[in-house]
């Protein structure tokens, strides 16, 4: 979902070096079969390296997918009934299958997607490729060019004895010669940011950050961020966390590093009773916007415009405040989104009859 | 279908139009057989889709062999169909017996098991007989006040559904933005848990575990909410009860309230003389105020120490290194930097 990189001059920057980052990370990797357990959150790197969250297995993999090529201004992606297709190609039923993640490969136009076949701890990892002909293909893990970034799980006094502990990954993305990831304790409430550098150096990703926000008056909390993405504006890159009950909260890239505790500026207080669910940036008439899905506010565009200098809230609001945003009324039951091209993002819609469907939609 | 399949039942198999085709479709340990050595390709769909199923298709010694990518799921029907260079296609339905349906699952334990929660708690853990589906938590689960009132989405909803590895375990924890601060909730939508009141957790019945299948029964905990906690741990206040020398007797630890279950399991532990880790079983109670650590070896006569990991929280969320929330206005509590706390005690003869 999130290949959330903006911002004209500087991106083509940051993507110049970034290359030369890829082409390291594919020679870096080796070929096997990557020990996937389940398939999480995706994002593209460079070169057409797929980046996956593994939270069964506390991994985050980087998969040579070689679909490095292609004409993504000319692809549409619309597939009906998406659901029903990927359940009869994996040989269940739709109940069997859980779609957990859209990223699109900037490189190709291609949409990749995270699937669980089946629902328990035993459902086995797939990885699912839909072309603009509407083809489904699986991405074969048996022989693929991989590495590995193994999150730590927490040592333990008692020698981890029963430890039943995991870490969720809710986000992914990559930036700048990095891997970002946001991860959510099924123990202990924390919100933990890890800037992992990539290629991948060593096996073990290091200690993570904790992001504190001043939403809701005086208090500081440490909610988990459900979904992120980086934007750049001027200089320096900033990231742009959705917390639960929608808080949108910035800070810059730079301060993620091991061990230091961020204090984000909260720059939109979005609505309660809310759950955001994904995230991208994009660039519309020269100006930069934040498109947003949630699970009951329907999909926001909000207006990026100063947000850097925005002086954040710390007043206690009753339901919304600070950048201003627009609910765009036509998008309905969004569940996943990605950016497809400069005007066209893929969306993964829930009908009300339960149906899911893959969509391209121009940018609103 | 001349030979009986060893794996799967064939529903219905024949020669559809014939045209030529001479041999029979087969399913034999999760593989697809076209007899008879005639050209052609096989397919295999889920009965009633039209799109196949993922798979490759090879030939042994003049067989045609189409082998699924993914095994074949037991109690679903597939459509195999042989489709010659020439003639009409030859079809035939398979059904795969479905195992016996073991006992059926059921909630076995709801933590904290105290009927007195603070009106600031944060998470209850689920703990089931069986591993479950996920996708379905937040749609099972409800919060019910005594009039009978649903409260309105209480629980911090996440996609990825928190469970243990196991799948038996799901932490459920309340939305952070809807737990009640200082003298008025926060919220239009209100604070889940008001002090005071009282509410039931409900489990529904109609929740599917791993194998699809639906629970045994449903499950309520009822419980009332008192004042908020917003105090750390302070293992300051934590009673020692040391074991004899000699002996495989528990180290008991009691708690000035309780603390959360699934991290007592983890985050604490006994060194010996040596700082060295001792190895044992750990078992906990009086809901979750006394931990007991009993060693697989016999005690040593000298000063061992329980180490704490200063990550421990209560059922508020408060840790031993900092409240769960910090209050900017009057930071007054205190924090600790340090990664674990050590309680020294001595085993004597």
């Amino acid at each position: 979902m999130i290949r959330k990189m903006l911002g004209c001059a500087v991106a083509a920057i940051a993507i110049s070096g970034s290359m030369a980052a890829a082409q390291e990370a594919t020679s870096g990797m080796t070929k096997g079969a990557p020990d996937l357990k389940f398939a999480g959150p995706l994002a593209f790197a460079p070169q057409g390296i797929l980046l996956v969250g593994d939270p069964q297995g506390g991994a985050v993999f980087a998969l040579g997918t070689a679909d490095t090529t292609g004409q993504p201004d000319q692809v549409k992606l619309d597939v009906p009934g998406l659901d029903q297709k990927i359940a009869s190609a994996l040989g269940t039923t739709p109940a069997e299958v859980m779609v957990n993640d859209l990223a699109v490969n900037p490189a190709s136009g291609k949409a990749y997607l995270s699937i669980s076949r089946g629902r328990g701890p035993a459902a086995t990892p797939v990885i699912l490729v839909v072309e603009g002909s509407g083809k489904i293909s699986e991405l074969s893990l048996k022989e693929i060019a991989f590495s590995k970034a193994v999150l730590p799980n927490l040592p333990a006094p008692g020698e981890g004895k029963n430890n039943q502990r995991g870490e969720s990954i809710t986000d992914v993305a990559y930036a700048d010669g990095h891997v970002i990831v946001a991860g959510l304790s099924n123990e202990e409430f924390s919100s933990n940011l890890r800037s992992i550098p990539f290629p991948f150096k060593t096996a073990e990703a290091g200690t993570g950050v904790e992001i504190y926000h001043g939403s809701h008056g005086r208090f500081e909390t440490k909610s988990p961020v459900r979904t992120f993405a980086i934007y750049k504006s001027g200089a320096e890159a900033q990231v742009l966390a959705a917390y639960t009950c929608t808080p949108l909260v910035r800070f810059p890239l730079s301060e993620l590093k091991p061990g230091n505790k961020i204090k984000g500026t909260t720059v939109a207080e979005l609505g309660n009773r809310n759950r955001p669910l994904d995230m991208i940036v994009y660039q519309q008439g020269g100006k930069d916007y934040a498109l947003l899905a949630n699970n009951s506010r329907g999909v926001m565009k909000i207006a990026l415009e100063n947000v850097e200098k925005a002086p954040g809230i710390t007043e206690k609001i009753s339901d919304k405040a600070g950048q201003p945003y627009e609910t765009i009324a036509s998008l309905k039951g969004v569940v996943h989104l990605d950016r497809l091209n400069k005007d066209h993002a893929v969306v993964l819609i829930r009908t009300e009859a339960g149906a899911l469907n893959l969509e391209t939609i121009p940018l609103p | 279908m001349g030979r009986r399949p060893t794996l799967g039942i064939a529903l219905a198999a024949g020669l559809l139009g014939c045209g030529g085709a001479s041999g029979a479709i087969r399913l034999e340990e999760g593989l697809f057989r076209m007899t008879g050595g005639e050209p052609g390709s096989l397919a295999v769909f889920v009965d009633g889709a039209s799109d196949p199923i993922f798979g490759t298709e090879r030939r042994e010694n003049g067989t045609l062999v189409f082998e699924p990518r993914f095994p074949l799921r037991p109690g679903l029907k597939y459509r195999a169909v042989f489709t010659p260079s020439g003639g009409p296609p030859l079809e035939g339905t398979f059904l795969l017996p479905a195992p016996p349906p073991g006992p059926p699952t059921t909630v076995v334990r709801v933590f904290p098991s105290v009927n007195v929660l603070p009106e600031n708690q944060l998470k209850f853990y689920l703990h089931f007989s069986a591993p479950m589906a996920r996708g379905e938590a937040y749609r099972k689960i409800h919060l019910v006040e005594s009039a009978g009132r649903e409260v309105e989405l209480p629980f911090l909803e996440l996609g990825e559904e928190l469970w243990d590895p196991s799948g038996t375990r799901l932490t459920l924890f309340f939305d952070p933005g809807r737990i009640k601060r200082g003298l008025k909730p926060r919220e239009e939508a209100g604070p889940s848990l008001e002090e005071g009141k009282s509410y039931t957790l409900e489990v529904d019945r109609d929740w599917h575990d791993a194998s699809g299948r639906t629970l045994g029964e449903g499950f309520r905990k009822s419980f009332r909410a008192a004042a908020p906690d917003d105090a750390q741990p302070d293992p300051a206040r934590w009673t020692l009860e040391p074991p004899r020398a000699g002996t495989r007797e528990g180290l008991a630890v009691l708690f000035e309230k309780p603390l959360d279950e699934a991290m007592l399991h983890r985050v604490l532990g006994v060194v010996g003389p040596g700082r060295a880790p001792l190895s044992g079983r750990i078992e906990i109670d009086r809901e979750e105020r006394r931990w007991r650590f009993f060693p697989d070896r016999p005690w040593e006569a000298g000063r061992h120490a329980l180490v704490a990991d200063t990550v421990l929280e209560d059922l508020a969320g408060n840790s031993i290194a900092r409240p769960f929330e910090i209050d900017v206005v009057r930071p007054i509590e205190k924090r600790i930097d340090s990664k674990t706390v050590s309680l020294p005690f001595e085993v004597r003869e």
